[in-house]
């Protein structure tokens, strides 16, 4: 994608491409400093969630859920995951981030390292990104601005909607393990059938 | 201003409250939580900038525009009207991006009009996919993501046609 962009900037305008990327690079960074601060103050909230036990108890109300999605997981990591979940409902879109990120460390740890993302990591970067956000209250916000009569219309369409993308993103992550472990098992079986034919 | 304004606010004082009824150091404790953005920040960065450099190249390279009308007969085939081809392309990417474009539908078509509605839809019930995937993954060894991006973006795909359609009868 990068390489097409650049040699189609090449003819069209050359001299843009280098301020293009410099500038995204600026973006990046101030992003990041803001993300700095927001996250700041939600890890702080998420540290006084974990201090006065609630997170237990989320994730004991959110246990079989996350059990069926997720498959087995460690207390502490299950604990993170459901705060991520309770987050996605709730719409506080920026305290999902670093409770994912937590949960994802976890996860990592449970993959032994390994190169190739697990099922219930796919599983997690699949449900945020499909979002689960209730009331979109930027776009309402938005417009409103620019004059809409009923700005709030839209809320049940996007539940119905954001609810469908979650479902089958959940769906599909389901039935694309499945396929990926037989064929997994398959080319592991024709690996390690010469071998026993040596043994032999 | 809805209902939810409130939720967030009243849920940490209800927070505060039981922390001090547990008698736990919520200043230390805040404090201690807040520490770890910093590391959490300085293992985004770096891809955080590859992706917003990749962005941008895409789109001052003008191949967003080629793409949106070489996709446009598609989306008008599957329900999507074709105005907001750009919008569905931009919109896994980023935000920011996305909401301009959200905007400049709104002032063209006016607010209540049903493109700019099924374009609310749209960016109420998506996601930026490729910016989580690239945030999580950032946390942690695997880079091999096999078949995540692709079942988030069909699943995005397919609840927007249902969007679109439902805001012709809603």
């Amino acid at each position: 994608m990068v390489l097409a962009s650049l040699v189609t900037l090449l003819f069209v305008n050359p001299e843009d491409s280098i301020n293009a990327m410099m500038n995204a690079g600026a973006d990046a960074v101030n992003l990041t400093i803001k993300l700095l601060g927001i996250y700041a103050v939600w890890l702080g909230i998420i540290a006084l969630v974990d201090a006065c036990g609630l997170s237990e108890k989320i994730a004991a109300l959110l246990d079989p859920v996350i059990d069926w999605l997720f498959g087995k997981t460690d207390s502490n990591t299950k604990k993170y995951i459901a705060l991520n979940m309770s987050a996605n409902i709730l719409g506080m879109g920026n305290a999902c981030t670093p409770t994912g990120l937590k949960a994802m460390q976890g996860l990592d740890k449970q993959n032994n390292y390994s190169l190739t993302a697990s099922t219930a990591m796919i599983m997690l970067i699949v449900i945020n990104a499909t979002s689960i956000q209730l009331i979109p209250t930027t776009i309402i916000g938005l417009r409103q601005q620019y004059g809409s009569m009923s700005s709030s219309d839209i809320i049940l369409p996007t539940i119905i909607s954001t609810l469908v993308s979650t479902v089958l993103g959940v769906i599909l992550v389901k039935i694309c393990a499945k396929i990926h472990k037989k064929r997994e098992i398959s080319r592991k079986n024709r690996e390690n059938l010469p071998k026993k034919r040596e043994n032999k | 201003m809805s209902a939810s304004v409130f939720v967030t606010p009243v849920l940490i004082i209800l927070l505060l409250i039981y922390c001090a009824r547990k008698k736990v150091n919520c200043y230390g404790t805040f404090a201690n939580g807040a520490k770890g953005a910093i590391q959490l920040c300085i293992d985004i960065l770096p891809f955080l900038v590859t992706i917003f450099v990749a962005i941008q190249l895409f789109r001052i390279s003008g191949l967003t525009n080629l793409t949106a009308d070489l996709l446009a007969p598609v989306m008008d085939f599957i329900g999507i009207p074709k105005e907001l081809t750009e919008l569905m392309i931009i919109r896994p990417f980023s935000g920011s991006g996305s909401l301009a474009l959200a905007e400049q539908i709104f002032s063209t078509y006016g607010a209540d009009s049903y493109i700019a509605r099924c374009a609310s839809v749209i960016m109420g019930s998506s996601e930026t996919i490729f910016y989580v995937a690239t945030i999580y993954l950032s946390q942690t060894k695997a880079k091999r993501l096999i078949y995540a991006i692709p079942v988030a973006l069909v699943a995005t795909l397919v609840s927007s046609i249902i969007a679109c359609q439902l805001c012709r009868i809603m």
